[in-house]
Formats: C-alpha cells, sequence, structure tokens
C-alpha cells in the first residue's frame, strides 16, 4: 500500500530505536516534504505555528526541534499500519480490496429537501452534510470553497452555507487545516468531506497514536471523494489563466469516463474543454503513489457514476454513516437506489487500477521496500506482476 | 563652557577625537561644513551643526558623499572655508568628483576629512582611504593624538589655501571615538564673503571657470603644487621623533598606532634603543626628513593598520637614496611583523618589536587570554547581535522570511547598509543573502531580476532604509524600472537615519540645522519612477506577509512595498510604551505546547525571556518597549497587549 511509500527510507536511514528522532518536523521535512511526496491535504496546518500552506503547498516557516508531533503522526505520507487502521475502524486487517472495505455499493442523489444548487453530479454530499448539519447529527463540517481556482478550507456550521462550497476542485487543497481549527474551537461532531489521503489522515488522527488519555473521537461523520489525483495548484492556475480569465470561472468539472476532457464553465454560458492528455503533467509528484482511489477509511465515500451524470455513487461502509445516509432517505433529503452490476464492476477495475499504477511507480522509484510490496502483491486481489 | 564657544586660548577640554576636528575648523573659521553620516566620523558633521546658528555656518547631511563633496567645493570655489566629512566608504563614494576637485583645484580652504575604520567595527570592509591621496595627488595629514586632530585640522584649511587644492585629514575610530586633552586656539574671528568668480581665463584657478579642463594644464599645475606641499612637510611640526641619535631600530609611524608604538616601547622598556619617527604628513613624504631618518640606523620598521601604505612609499624613498643610506632591513606588514588584517594594539606592536629586539617579553600569552575569556564568560550570558526591543527590522523581516517561505520559490532578499544589514543574522531569520555597498542590494536584485531567460525562477527582493534610499538606491531602482526587472523593493521605512544617531535625510521634514526642511515622499518617487507601490505598517504582520506574497507573485516589473515603522530607539518612541504586555500563565503551555518556544527560540526579542523554572514565556520589564507584535506571534495567545491610558 502506497501509504507506506516513505518505508524504505525510514528502514533504510534509521537504525531501529532511533526512529523517534525523526517523528516530528524534521522527520516531515526529510521523509515528505523534501521527498515531494507531499499532497498538502492540510492535517500538517494549525496544530503548531510552524506548517502553512499557501497556494496549494504545505511549508515549514522555522525548524522546529521537537522529537515527536502530531504532524507525523497524522501525516498520510509516512508511513501507516493499514492493519491496524482497519482493525480498529471495521474491524478486521486490511485485505487490499481495490473499494477498500465497505457494506454496500449504492447509487444516489439529492432529494427535494436539498432545493436545487450548483451540485457536481447528483449532490449527495452537499445533501447528506446539509441533512446532519440541519438535525444535528454534526455540529459542524469541514468543507473546501473555492476563490479562482484555489480551493480554500471552510468550517461551517450553518446548513446553508453548505451550497456555497459545491462542486469538485481539482488542485490540492489543505482541507484538514479546517479540521484541526474546528477541533481547537471545541467542536465535537465534525463532519469531515475529504479526498482519500486527507480521510487517511483523518484515521490517523482519530486512532489517537499519540496515546492521549483524554482523546474523544470529534467527528460525527467522514465522507471521503473518490479521487484519481489532484493537481499543483501553481502550474495550474498559469495553465488555465494562459488561456482564459480567472474571474470569469464559475465551474470546472470532468465528466465520468468515457469522457476525457476538464470542462471549464465561464460566465456567460460559453465552457472550454481541455484534454486530460494535457493536464495529467500538471498532477502532483505524491499523488501518483497513491493506492487509494475511494477514501477507503471513511464511513461514506461518494464519487461520479458513468453514464448517469446527475447521480453518484455511494459507497457505505460503516454503521454510522449508514445510520445518517437511511435518515437523509427517509426524510426526504436523498434518493438512493441500487448500483447496477456493470457499474459496479467498471468502479472496481478503475480503484484497482489506480492501485495497481502506484504500486508499479512506487517499485520504479525504489520507494517501497522489498517486504513491503510483496505484502501488497500478495493480498491484493488486483495486482499480480 | 562648551568646547564650541569657549574662546579662551590654552585651555583644555576633553574632547572626543571627533569633536577635537570640529573644533579646529571652528579654529580656522569654516563656514561651510557637509557630509553623510557614517561610523565614525557622524560626530564632526553633528558638532558643529550645534553652532551653526552662533558660529553663523550652514551645516547639511547631504543626499550622499559625492554630493556632500560638491556642496564643500562649491563653498571654496566661493572662497568661503569649507569641510566635508565622511567615512572610509564615503571615500569611494565621492571620490569621483574628488579626483576631478583635485585637477581644477579649489579657492577657499577645503578639508577632507574620512574616518577609517580598520577592523570594521561598523563597517562591512575595512577600506582604506590614504591612497586617494596619493592616487589624485593631493595632501594627507594623520593626527597621531587628539590635540593634533584639532591643531591638523585647523592648520589643514591654510595649507588647501597656500597650494588652493582640497586636503585629506585621515582619522580612525580609535582618534575618532576616543578622547583625550586638548588645548583650545583661538575661535576665528573672519568673516567672508562669498562669490564665485568666472570671469578670468579658462587656464586661471582662482577667479576663472573652475574645471578640471584643459587637463594637462590643470594636471600639471597640480602636480607643481603636490611638490610644493612635499617641501612644506619637510619643516612640518606634526613630524615627530623620539629617541636616541643613533637607534638600533627606527619604528615609523602615523595615526593612532603612534599611541599604540609608544606604549610597547614603554611596556618594553626600550626607549635607549628604539627611534620613533611620527609622521603626521603621509603624502606625500617628506623625502629629506625621511633621509636623515633612514640614515640613523639599518633596521627600519613601520607600524600602520589596514594596507602598508607608508611601508611601500617609505622602501621607494629608500630605493631611490640608496646609494646614499647604504641598505635596509625593513620590518613590517609585508614580512609579516605586523599583521595585515584588522586593528592594531600595543600588544600586536610589543610582539613584533620583541622579536626584532630579541628581548625575550611574552606579550598577553594565547593560554592567559583563553583562561580570562573562560572566566568571564561563566558570568556574561550569550548575547549574539540582535535588534532591540521593539525594532520594525525584526518584524519586519519576520514577514519577510514568512513570504518567501510559503512562496516556495527559494526567493531571497539582497540586503543593505543599515542596521537590518543584520538581516543576514538569527535576529532576522537569516533573511538577506547579499551584503554589500551602500543601494547595492538594489543594484544586484535588477540583476537577478532579468535572470528569467536563463531559468531563473526564484523571487528577487531587495531591502534598503529610508536613508539608503535616498543615497544610492535611487538610481538602481530606476535602472530596475527601465528594464522591467522583476524585483520587489522593500523599503525598511524607520524615519532616519537610524543605525548612525537619528541624523535627517532628505525624507524628513527637518535639516542638520534644526531647520523645516521639505520632505521628499519615497512612496510618490517610486510611484514616479513606473513601480508598482504599497505602504503598510510592519507591526501589523499577517497583513505585511499578505501584501508580500501578493507582491512577489506579480510577474513583471519593480514592485515597492514601504513597511512604515519609527525606529524603537527614536527620540519620539523613546520611553513612550504603546502596550503593556505580560504573560497570561494560564495559557502559555511552556514546553508542552508544541510551539517549541516560538517566542524566544525563534522570534527572539530581548524583551522576551524564558522562565526556566515556571517553564513560561516571560517579558521583561526592563527592556520590552511595549511595541505589542510579540503578541501576534503566539499560538496559544498568551502573550497579551493592553493599552497604556
Amino acid at each position: 500500500m502506497v501509504e507506506t511509500a516513505t518505508d524504505r527510507k525510514l528502514e533504510g536511514t534509521v537504525k531501529t530505536g532511533d526512529r523517534n528522532q525523526f517523528r516530528g518536523q524534521k522527520g516531515l521535512q526529510d521523509l515528505v516534504l523534501d521527498a515531494n511526496l507531499c499532497t498538502g491535504c492540510g492535517a500538517c496546518i494549525g496544530l503548531c505555528p510552524y506548517f502553512r500552506s499557501y497556494r496549494g503547498k504545505t511549508v515549514a516557516l522555522f525548524p522546529c526541534t521537537l522529537m515527536t508531533g502530531r504532524c507525523f503522526d497524522f501525516c498520510p505520507k509516512v508511513e501507516v499500519d493499514l492493519d491496524n487502521l482497519s482493525e480498529k475502524f471495521f474491524g478486521r486487517s486490511y485485505d487490499g480490496n481495490p473499494l477498500g472495505s465497505y457494506q454496500t455499493v449504492m447509487i444516489s442523489r439529492a432529494d427535494e429537501k436539498v432545493g436545487s444548487a450548483a451540485f457536481q453530479a447528483g449532490g449527495t454530499v452537499s445533501a447528506i452534510i446539509y441533512f446532519a448539519l440541519k438535525k444535528g447529527y454534526l455540529d459542524g463540517a469541514v468543507l473546501t470553497d473555492r476563490d479562482g481556482l484555489l480551493p480554500i478550507p471552510r468550517f461551517v456550521t450553518n446548513p446553508e452555507d453548505v451550497f456555497t462550497c459545491v462542486s469538485s476542485k481539482y488542485s490540492a487543497a489543505p482541507t484538514l487545516s479546517a479540521l484541526n481549527q474546528g477541533i481547537r474551537d471545541g467542536f465535537t461532531q465534525i463532519g469531515v468531506v475529504a479526498t482519500p489521503c486527507q480521510v487517511l489522515s483523518t484515521a490517523l488522527m482519530r486512532s489517537n497514536p499519540l496515546d492521549d488519555k483524554a482523546f474523544v473521537d470529534p467527528t460525527g461523520l467522514i465522507i471521503g471523494l473518490f479521487c484519481t489525483w489532484a493537481l499543483d495548484f501553481r502550474p495550474f492556475e498559469k495553465f488555465v489563466s494562459d488561456r482564459v480569465d480567472i474571474k470569469n470561472i464559475t465551474k470546472v468539472d470532468i465528466p465520468p469516463p468515457p469522457s476525457d476532457m476538464m470542462e471549464i464553465y465561464l460566465r456567460g454560458g460559453q465552457k472550454i474543454e481541455i484534454p486530460l492528455e494535457e493536464i495529467r503533467p500538471l498532477v502532483l509528484e505524491g499523488c501518483s503513489y497513491c493506492a487509494d482511489m475511494t477514501a477507503e477509511f471513511s464511513d461514506i465515500s461518494v464519487g461520479v457514476l458513468e453514464g448517469q451524470p446527475d447521480m453518484n455513487t455511494l459507497i457505505i461502509r460503516t454503521e454510522r454513516g449508514r445510520k445518517i445516509v437511511n435518515e437523509a432517505q427517509k426524510e426526504g433529503y436523498l434518493v438512493i437506489s441500487d448500483m447496477p452490476a456493470k457499474n459496479l464492476e467498471h468502479l472496481q477495475s478503475a480503484a484497482g487500477n489506480k492501485k495497481r499504477r502506484a504500486v508499479i511507480k512506487a517499485k520504479q522509484e525504489g520507494i517501497l521496500s522489498a517486504k513491503i510490496l510483496e505484502k501488497i502483491t500478495r493480498r491484493s486481489h488486483v495486482i499480480s506482476d | 563652557m562648551s568646547f564650541l564657544t569657549d574662546n579662551r586660548e590654552g585651555i583644555q577640554h576633553l574632547l572626543m577625537g571627533n569633536e577635537a576636528i570640529a573644533r579646529g575648523a571652528l579654529e580656522a573659521g569654516v563656514n561651510v561644513a557637509s557630509g553623510y553620516p557614517g561610523t565614525p566620523s557622524s560626530e564632526i558633521i553633528e558638532t558643529l551643526a550645534r553652532v551653526s546658528g552662533e558660529r553663523n555656518l550652514y551645516v547639511e547631511w547631504s543626499t550622499n558623499e559625492k554630493v556632500a563633496l560638491e556642496v564643500a567645493a562649491a563653498a571654496s570655489f566661493a572662497k568661503l572655508r569649507s569641510l566635508c566629512a565622511m567615512k572610509q566608504v564615503g571615500m569611494n563614494v565621492a571620490s569621483d568628483f574628488l579626483l576631478h576637485l583635485a585637477l581644477c583645484g579649489t579657492r577657499g580652504g577645503m578639508v577632507v576629512v574620512t574616518c577609517d575604520d580598520p577592523g570594521a567595527l561598523s563597517s562591512s570592509n575595512e577600506g582604506e582611504s590614504r591612497h586617494f591621496a596619493r592616487m589624485f595627488e593631493i595632501p594627507l595629514l594623520e593626527p597621531g593624538d587628539f590635540q593634533e586632530a584639532k591643531n591638523m585640522a585647523k592648520w589643514a584649511f591654510e595649507l588647501s589655501e597656500e597650494i588652493r587644492n582640497v586636503v585629506i585629514v585621515r582619522s580612525v575610530t580609535r582618534v575618532s571615538h576616543a578622547s583625550g586633552n586638548v588645548k583650545l586656539g583661538r575661535l576665528s574671528q573672519t568673516q567672508r564673503h562669498a562669490e564665485f568668480k568666472y570671469d578670468d581665463d579658462a587656464l586661471e584657478t582662482y577667479e576663472g571657470p573652475a574645471e578640471s579642463t584643459p587637463v594637462g594644464h590643470k594636471h600639471t599645475l597640480q602636480q607643481e603644487k603636490i611638490k610644493k606641499v612635499a617641501e612644506i612637510f619637510e619643516e612640518s611640526p606634526f613630524n615627530t621623533y623620539h629617541g636616541p641619535e643613533k637607534p638600533e631600530l627606527l619604528i615609523i609611524t602615523s595615526s593612532v598606532c603612534n599611541l599604540y608604538t609608544k606604549e610597547a616601547i614603554n611596556l618594553l622598556g626600550v626607549e635607549e634603543r628604539v627611534g620613533l619617527l611620527k609622521l603626521g604628513t603621509t603624502w606625500p613624504l617628506p623625502p629629506k626628513l625621511l633621509k636623515r631618518y633612514l640614515s640613523t640606523t639599518d633596521k627600519i620598521m613601520i607600524v600602520e593598520e589596514v594596507l602598508p601604505f607608508l611601508e611601500e612609499n617609505i622602501k621607494i624613498l629608500a630605493a631611490e637614496q640608496a646609494k646614499e643610506i647604504g641598505a635596509k632591513t625593513f620590518y613590517g606588514k609585508n614580512d609579516g611583523s605586523i599583521p595585515s588584517v584588522g586593528e592594531l594594539n600595543p600588544d600586536l606592536v610589543v610582539l613584533a618589536l620583541s622579536k626584532i629586539l630579541s628581548t625575550g617579553y611574552m606579550a598577553m600569552p594565547s593560554e592567559y587570554k583563553k583562561r580570562f575569556q573562560d572566566s568571564s564568560f561563566v558570568v556574561v550570558p550569550d548575547r549574539g547581535r540582535t535588534f532591540c526591543p521593539g525594532c520594525p527590522h525584526r518584524a519586519s523581516f519576520w514577514s519577510i522570511h514568512n513570504a518567501l517561505q510559503m512562496d516556495n520559490r527559494k526567493g531571497f532578499v539582497c540586503g543593505d547598509i543599515g542596521c537590518y544589514a543584520m538581516g543576514r543574522l538569527s535576529c532576522g531569520f537569516n533573511t538577506t543573502k547579499t551584503l554589500h555597498a551602500m543601494g547595492s542590494g538594489t543594484g544586484l536584485a535588477s540583476g537577478f531580476g532579468k535572470l528569467a531567460k536563463f531559468g531563473m525562477d526564484q523571487p528577487v527582493l531587495a531591502v534598503c532604509g529610508d536613508s539608503t534610499f535616498f543615497h544610492a538606491v535611487m538610481p538602481a531602482l530606476v535602472n530596475a524600472v527601465h528594464h522591467n526587472s522583476n524585483i520587489t523593493l522593500v523599503v525598511l521605512d524607520n524615519s532616519g537615519t537610524a543605525m548612525t544617531g537619528f541624523q535627517p535625510h532628505p525624507g524628513l521634514t527637518v535639516n542638520a540645522m534644526g531647520e523645516e526642511a521639505p520632505a521628499i515622499d519615497i512612496a510618490k518617487v517610486c510611484e514616479a519612477m513606473g513601480a508598482v507601490v504599497e505602504i503598510r505598517d510592519p507591526f501589523d504582520l499577517e497583513g505585511t506577509r499578505n501584501t508580500l506574497n501578493r507582491l512577489i507573485e506579480k510577474e513583471e516589473g519593480v514592485k515597492v512595498f514601504i513597511l512604515r515603522q519609527g525606529c524603537a530607539l527614536s527620540p519620539e518612541k523613546r520611553h513612550a510604551k504603546e502596550y503593556d504586555m505580560r504573560i497570561d500563565e494560564a495559557l502559555c503551555l511552556g514546553e508542552d505546547c508544541g510551539c517549541n518556544r516560538l517566542c524566544t527560540r525563534i522570534f527572539q526579542c530581548p524583551g522576551l525571556i524564558w522562565d526556566r523554572e515556571k517553564n513560561r514565556a516571560m517579558i521583561d520589564e526592563v527592556l520590552c518597549v511595549g511595541c505589542g507584535v510579540c503578541s501576534s506571534i503566539c499560538p496559544a495567545e498568551a502573550i497579551k497587549k493592553e493599552e497604556v491610558a
């Protein structure tokens, strides 16, 4: 699994027992930032005065000399014990299924009570968060807003504010800095809408890695977003601004396959299409090592649905996820129906392909140790080479 | 009674070297004095400015040294007496005009005082200005004590009028900034009328046009003048000899090294063996006088600081006269007897002397020095150089550093001359990466900002102070704008020439004499040049950082960011606390915070201290000036500020 991408470096450079020396900012700097593995998820932002996010990149302002830190322990790009997390959240060890652990896969869309906003696809995420905030299942939600093309983390308490954050962002966002803010402000039932790396970090945080005796899980619901990659903001912005005036953009979309285009909608109804081939060189280096398409450590995961642009794919993984989804459906916020078998097959194959690409890449770059490669290969349903 | 107005001849005052020079100028009846501040020279102009009303002087802090020299020269051309003061680096700035002035000649007595800084105690170099005298063929005087500083300054005006050319008086830090007893002479009562006469023939240098051309004619005249000077110097009372008629070793020295050498001879008790020739007139050297003394012995030691100026010139004279005076053994910088870098002191002279004379005297053993330092440092806290509490530069560099870190493209800052030269140290968060002459930061940035076509994608910044802006940054900024260089200049405007003691500059509403003066607005100047200009208070850390990040993002052209906040030591701010600061001990989590002691480990304002016992940050009530900035860096919001009622 690619979240262990830095394992070889740890094994190669740190003698057993010395590892504690590196479990702070210096470790992150050496193993993640300098290794270009960071995807700017925001997990380390707002925990201390040192890490900051700027235009999609995480930077350390000054060196910190502490030996340990949440920054290191919450980072999804440092070695992660997937068995431990899987045991904790799903009651079984990690088995390498392309979709992760789940109860059911459904399709869904927002129902009447949500009203209509400029949703991406079926508006499932907005519908569930709106419902959960309104009914008090959540006391706040971590979402991602947008300023031009720049994703902006937001902590939302008013259900109506959910609709200002609709639509996908395609460049890396430090969304989890808003989670850290919400926790600091004392919220205890926080909804988190996050990409796979962000969901993994949230799972790490929820596993209380520093053994804090007073720890209570501050989250109420984790909604994972399907993700194949995120773009490096700066070159992406330059790429787009060379073609259109960013101030005029109303929406950016990548429709599900077989479309192979990024669509940029402009004020006045104009739309330009950019082939994904041209966009791919702008993908963050760290994303190419990621083997998680469906945010495997969420309560529920949501993505587009092939062939039905007004519907979402909905993976239900945990009891608390199932409960809120059922309530939302019952009260008229969400429409749910069964996933066609063919779609499920395609989904599994897409997720499996992401896993395979990541492992091949990691193998090529020599980032994974032989031991870990063997472990993943043996367990995985899809990885054969 | 002030030494500046005391007219009782022979009365002694304890004077700083620079005060003695100013007094000498007053005794000579100086009319106009100009300069640019720079340690160790600043007190000369400041002292004269204090009596500008009483003594009917015109005194100014000029924009830079070249302009200062031109202002002083104008007075000389109008047959007034004028003095121009600067530090060694200023001579480089002024030298372009000085070359032409020396060729053109002067009318009223004109003296340039340069204060060199051997060992670079207050400089970014230990430049040597004596060579300008030789290079430009003008007389050079070097006072060997405080009385001489006064006497020489006065006599220099007479010499200047006698030869009708400018005279250099060269001081060093230990003459300018040390004090000694000085017997006063009478203050001048002469009234001069200013008039620039230009009607005579162009070849006439006294009442014709003031020009350096025709060069052949003027150069010939200039060389006649310097020959005459050598003759005058043969009889100068500033050249003195102490010692036996036939010494075993002849020491030739000048300036403060005279005092070090006297002390060394005394310490070793070798008065009977060593002769000391102290030269006050060091260019041109008086050849007959030197021949007389070089003839007395075979061993010659030259004691001087920085470059072997005397040594080389004396060797030329000795070579020319070798047939008559015989071969000599020279000791000095070239053979390593005297160090070639840094200041001298009596101990270093003792070391050289005792080797040559085989006295067996041990100068301070290195072992003793180490023991002394070890025992001293037990009680002396480890203090690096840092910005004062409340210094706006700390806040500015904090934001510049953070903006560059966040920008994450390996941007850098070209530094400049002022307190903010410490931007390269930890107190400035190691932010500046180049440091050279006044204005060079912006000039370098202008060059760096054009390297994109060779693949350079690092943001380029420069910093400069308000006084430096006027001194030498403006031409560099014009260059950057005109060539569309992609740079951001941060003007650290603390409303004064702070490092040298708050001398006014063209951006302020007051001049050197305390009169009201029109101020030049830096922002408007930059806008007129065509730069994008933003102004902020650097004490607003996040706002400053934000604006700077936005400016750095702009891909083209010159951005000027003016950070305006008065120096913490400025007369207006001193003793005026804006905030009472305190640590909320319930909020400060100490080592448990996870902030890793950001306030005392990184921010490092001397007003913040770490209480090891309480494991909390503390405010040092004595040092804190209440600027309030640290309250915005504490992540736990434990540093509280309250407005002083």
